[in-house]
């Protein structure tokens, strides 16, 4: 019997996985055995704290994955927004700079519409290329009708004075030059003197009568004596005052100029010297 | 037994979970069938036979096919491929490949006669057209890179 099995082993096997296996599929096909269902239950038990495992796996595995493709999306996202930003800071530097622009011109239009006379703007080019000098170099020449001695003007107040003339630029001298001179005047009192310019780049008032009625902060205006400088445009603001007792005959008073010549960018020139003295404004400097 | 216990639990937590992702057209490569073919070519008729049917109960518990269903044809394929292998010259791919195509065709066919047998009939030429040839395709074709690999050494006692 057993040589038999054993002999025969093959097919009995064969024939005996094949029989179960369809006892099984008849079992839940046909009668809905409770055997079937409980056999594929186990089966699945076996198999399932695996499948939970590999499913947490793969979460995570797809999860990391995901945050790695993140990573790099946002790194790449970085890279673009940091280009967009620096692009960005430019337009708004240039945005800036032409709104600052915009804004001077429009004083400087103001005040070209204030004076009514003939007036050019002009772009300050260059700056006195010495310590000894304080001139600066406009965009605008004799092709403009610019002549020497016109009166170089901004919102603010007096700049000075066109010196030297070429086909398309000028040179203009500032009031802080030393060798530059401009008669003025106190705006409160009217007392009358000379402003002029020093090695130090201020303005200095010579010639004011050691009794003249002159306080820090009074307003100093043109006078226009002297036929160069329409009278009434503001020069500064007196910074000190003081009355020598050495028996000089004069005071001794500095001035602020309104104009900042640090930051000169546009100017107006006067090509006409105004018939009346000149409406200005407030004199405040511009932002 | 540990090492085809290993494989079986491998190949459970492959067919699905990763094989799905897989799928081309809805055809899955069936690597229940590249296993049992895999044992059974090294594997006397007896133990491919039971091997069959372990790894196709299992594959009948993860999916909705009766109980018995893919034990059957596994167990058949187990059987047949182990048979077959000492007449087929498996030492080369090629013909280790064209034996895989040729199970998995059988498995198909098998799987769908009985099928018919329990009423749950399907359409034959569509189904051979559209769901066995592509799939047995796909299965062959995938299953070249496991066949390709080197045989772990306790896969290899089992054969003995």
């Amino acid at each position: 019997m057993t040589r038999l099995l054993l002999r025969y082993r093959r097919g009995l096997i064969l024939s005996s996985t094949l029989l179960l296996s369809f006892v099984l599929m008849t079992l839940q096909v046909r009668s809905q055995s409770a055997l079937a269902d409980l056999t594929k239950h186990i089966l699945l038990t076996s198999v399932s704290p695996f499948l939970r495992i590999a499913a947490v796996g793969k979460a995570a595995t797809v999860t990391l994955w995901n945050e790695y493709i993140d990573l790099r999306r946002v790194r790449l996202d970085n890279q673009l927004l940091k280009e967009e930003t620096r692009q960005l800071r430019t337009q708004v530097g240039e945005l800036r700079e032409t709104a600052l622009e915009n804004y001077r011109l429009i004083g400087l239009l103001e005040l070209r519409n204030r004076v009514g006379s003939e007036a050019v703007s002009a772009k300050v080019i260059g700056k006195d290329a010495t310590n000894w000098f304080r001139t600066i170099l406009i965009d605008r020449g004799g092709n403009e009708g610019i002549q020497r001695h016109m009166t170089v003007v901004t919102a603010e107040g007096l700049v000075g004075r066109v010196v030297d003339v070429t086909a398309l630029a000028a040179r203009v001298q500032l009031i802080t030059d030393p060798e530059s001179t401009v008669g003025v005047l106190i705006q409160r009192s009217r007392v009358a003197g000379i402003a002029a310019g020093n090695q130090e780049g201020t303005v200095q008032i010579k010639y004011l009568p050691l009794m003249a009625d002159v306080v820090i902060g009074d307003r100093v205006v043109t006078s226009g004596m002297g036929g160069v400088f329409p009278k009434g445009i503001p020069l500064g603001r007196v910074l000190r005052s003081s009355r020598p007792t050495n028996g000089a005959l004069f005071q001794e008073t500095w001035v602020q100029p309104l104009t900042d010549f640090s930051r000169l960018e546009e100017v107006l020139v006067l090509r006409q010297s105004p018939a009346n003295d000149l409406p200005w404004g407030s004199g405040e400097r511009l932002p | 037994m540990i090492a085809f216990l290993l494989a079986l639990l491998g190949v459970c937590l492959l067919q699905s979970a990763v094989v799905p992702r897989l799928a081309i057209g809805g055809i899955r490569p069936d690597l229940f069938l590249v296993l049992t073919f895999g044992l059974s070519l090294s594997a006397g008729p007896e133990v491919a036979t039971v091997v069959g049917f372990l790894v196709g109960l299992y594959q009948d518990s993860l999916s909705g096919a009766p109980l018995g269903l893919n034990a059957f044809t596994l167990s058949l394929i187990g059987f047949l491929v182990s048979q077959m292998s000492r007449q087929v010259r498996t030492a080369e791919l090629t013909g280790r490949l064209g034996l895989l195509f040729l199970a998995g065709l059988v498995s198909g066919l098998t799987t769908l006669l009985v099928l018919r047998f329990f009423q749950v009939s399907r359409p034959w030429t569509s189904t051979l057209l559209w769901t066995v040839l592509p799939g047995t395709i796909y299965t062959t074709i995938l299953g070249a890179g496991f066949l390709a690999m080197p045989k772990p050494k306790a896969l290899r006692r089992l054969g003995r």
